[in-house]
């Protein structure tokens, strides 16, 4: 990662619209694509509760203004200024309530 | 700049043939693209008196035009087919479309190349349609069949990857139900009136989707900036956090008017099926493709008979109104039969249950005989269990009831129009009532489209209490001339202080833009999206600058072709009537309820529903006698090729 900053996952929030990877893609290549983005969408079979998973070897957070983070308006991707580049992933159940 | 194009993916089931034809911008615009040109192949293939399980019926499947990409809302996909609903007493079936959200399925088709799938002929053995990079593959299911829907979808996801998306049927599709319906990505349901049972007709369980090719729109900066807009609104909105907290548990006090039976007092109802009952379930709350505004559910029975038991989908106003006509008190009971229905049998739970609730009391007055029901159909929750599961596999009285509401006047006597709560119309009961709800529009549209389901028809009208200067802002943006502005909101007295017929003409143009971009109506019930920004979405995605004014004349095109197939099959006004039970005043605890006008100022009667339907078909162009396209309106929006497919006058 040539920028620095730190995503912040909080797997408790994703409600699974998909708007990460797709704001992803369209930042990357100008077209919109799930598989085409930095990010994949884990599944729970069992609740049907997402998560994303950030592929470092991917993801350059956009320059400083990471457009997932800029897409999820369920705050489950959040976007820090830090001195060094991070993804840190805040685990809580799939899904619920709050 | 994108040179913007439809692929359609034609599958022939009879002759285990696939083949794609791509339409260009030129070709597809005038219809829109998506669902609207979806309903020109029906028009031009489907042949008039078909029945719809024989193999010469078809099923169009259309992502939104706008589906794949991130802008507000965008993951509908329209379902187009000959419902097998008996709609009237001579049998005949309406064509008519039915619209879903999801995660997976509408996005994969588009990501996969396929813009549409259109389903002709007829099995020999179980099938799974499998759409992807390559194209479509019929593969065999004969391991399939006969599983319920959720076993079938997550096993469909575990072969195909974990963003497969998944349309399936569940075993009373397979048996043809009449009523039976499809579920796509587990959470959404699609089609009453009997989509999955015209798939099951077809011998397709399933149709999955996975693609991993990307969607492009003409003008990405303009299209990305207003999305990111509209996404902000949504994000902002000031019920936003009530909303994602309860998705479609929410708006119990608007729900409580629109479905309420009348039949316990309303704090009685708030005890047994309120929020709060709804809060001990509630689990969590997931979104469809690219929307800020999540809405499907995740429930579990926290304690008692079916404790531990969990779902997905909605099951919340399903179980609330049959729960009162039932007089189950127990809301747990009936999420359980929600749930059976939902991710086994695929029966349709809104006909389901009011038909059992008609048997029931037809038998307690003595209409419906032990002898001809084969056994006592007691009003209590084991009789309302077993006609569900009969129903569900068409075992003894569950035969009957499987064919609707005009087999069971056929074989047990009481006539659908006898029937108490909200009412049947074309075959089908309606989820709302307009004696509590209020005769407001999409009422209105239950009576004038060929299938008589809300189907994603939502603009502020359909709650009670906006201002009339709302309702009037949100039609401004439908770019209407000053006319056609004075003609909807001149105050009549029949119709109130604005037009309920003209009204609906519009809006269900609008409504059919709306399904063919593939936007969800909770943007449009919540006014969080406009007609103009719709028509700049669509511009920006395909290339071509449209107003609204010009793309809902394109949504009229084709509630033209919709309403000309349905006359091709014998509809007429005749069949465009409100149920019986809206002129008798409901006997409510709190009193009678009698249907009004949208802002109460008077008691609507049979003569004022005439005459807003007179308006309604003024409005169109059509003939007001026999409710069809005229071949001169036809001609005047360019469809003349079709002008000489008007039936005759009565």
């Amino acid at each position: 990662m040539s920028a620095t900053g730190r995503l912040v996952i909080r797997t408790d929030r994703c409600r699974g619209c998909r708007s990460c990877q797709l704001a992803c893609s369209f930042a990357r290549t100008g077209e919109y694509s799930t598989s085409g983005s930095c990010i994949e969408i884990e599944r729970d079979l069992r609740t049907e509760g997402t998560s994303p998973l950030i592929h470092t070897i991917c993801c350059d957070l956009c320059g400083g203004r990471p457009a997932c983070a800029e897409a999820c308006t369920y705050g489950a991707i959040t976007f820090e200024p830090t001195s060094s580049a991070a993804i840190e992933y805040r685990k809580g159940a799939h899904g619920d309530v709050d | 700049m994108v040179t913007w194009t439809e692929r359609t993916w034609f599958v022939d089931l009879t002759a285990s043939r696939c083949w794609s034809e791509v339409a260009s911008l030129e070709e597809v615009g005038p219809m829109i693209g998506g669902s609207g040109r979806g309903w020109q192949i029906m028009a031009d293939r489907l042949p008039p008196g078909v029945d719809p399980f024989a193999p010469e019926n078809i099923v169009v499947l259309n992502p939104g035009v706008l589906v794949g990409t991130r802008t507000i809302g965008a993951s509908k996909l329209t379902a187009i087919t000959k419902f097998p609903t008996i709609a009237s007493e001579d049998h005949r079936f309406y064509t008519g479309s039915c619209t879903s959200g999801g995660r997976y399925f509408a996005v994969g088709m588009r990501q996969a190349g396929c813009d549409r799938l259109v389903i002709l002929g007829r099995a020999s053995r179980p099938v799974v349609l499998a759409v992807g990079d390559g194209g479509v593959v019929i593969e065999d299911a004969e391991d399939l069949w006969g599983r319920g829907i959720d076993e079938v979808s997550v096993e469909l996801v575990r072969r195909k990857g974990s963003d497969a998306g998944v349309l399936a049927i569940g075993t009373a599709g397979e048996k043809m139900v009449r009523n039976a319906i499809t579920i796509v990505d587990r959470t959404n349901s699609l089609g009453r009136g009997g989509l999955g049972a015209v798939l099951g007709s077809k011998n397709v369980k399933a149709i999955v989707a996975r693609g991993t090719g990307g969607v492009r729109v003409a003008d990405p900066q303009a299209y990305n900036d207003l999305s990111n807009e509209l996404i902000q609104r949504a994000a902002t909105w000031p019920r936003h956090d009530h909303w994602i907290k309860l998705g479609l548990a929410a708006g119990w006090s608007t729900f409580k008017h629109t479905q309420n039976p009348g039949m316990w007092t309303k704090d009685r109802w708030d005890e047994l099926y309120g929020e709060e009952k709804r809060l001990e379930s509630l689990r969590s709350v997931i979104a469809c493709a690219s929307c800020p505004l999540s809405c499907r559910l995740r429930w579990q029975i926290p304690d008692g008979e079916f404790g531990g038991e969990q779902g997905l989908g909605s099951p919340y106003s399903k179980s609330a109104t049959s729960g009162q006509l039932l007089g189950i008190e127990d809301d747990r009971k009936m999420i359980h039969l929600v749930s059976e229905a939902n991710t086994h049998s695929g029966i349709d739970y809104y006909t389901t249950m009011r038909l059992i609730d008609f048997v029931t009391r037809m038998y307690e007055r003595g209409r419906i005989s032990a002898e001809d029901a084969g056994f006592e159909l007691t009003r209590t929750y084991a009789t309302y269990e077993r006609l569900f599961r009969m129903t569900a596999e068409r075992e003894g009285i569950g035969d009957v009831l499987a064919d609707g509401w005009y087999r069971v006047k056929e074989v047990l006597g009481p006539d659908p129009q006898e029937y108490w709560y909200a009412g049947v119309c074309k075959g089908m009961d309606f989820i709302y009532d307009a004696r509590p709800s209020r005769f407001h529009p999409l009422m209105m549209t239950f009576l004038t489209r060929p299938r008589p389901h809300h189907g994603g028809a939502h603009t502020r009208t359909n709650s009670r209490g906006k201002s009339l200067e709302e309702i009037r802002e949100q039609v401004e943006h439908w770019g209407l001339s000053d006319e056609t502005m004075a003609r909807i909101f001149r105050v009549s007295t029949y119709a109130g202080k604005f037009n309920v017929g003209r009204y609906t003409a519009y809006m269900e143009d609008l409504m059919r833009v709306k399904n063919a971009l593939g936007l969800c109506t909770i943007y449009t019930y919540q006014a969080l999206v406009f007609a103009d920004e719709m028509a700049r979405l669509y511009s920006a995605a395909v290339g071509d600058e449209v107003t609204a004014r010009e793309l809902i004349a394109r949504g009229e095109r084709v509630s033209n072709l919709a309403k000309l197939i349905n006359a091709r099959d014998g509809f007429t006004r005749a069949d465009d009537q409100p149920p019986d039970v809206w002129f008798t005043p409901m006997q409510a605890p709190e009193g009678a309820i009698e249907m009004k006008d949208y802002f109460e100022t008077k008691v609507l009667s049979r003569d004022d529903l005439a005459r807003m339907l007179d308006d309604y078909y003024d409005e169109r162009g059509w003939d007001i006698a026999t409710g069809h396209p005229t071949p001169e309106r036809l001609r005047a929006i360019q469809l003349e090729i079709y002008a000489g497919e008007t039936p005759a006058g009565p």
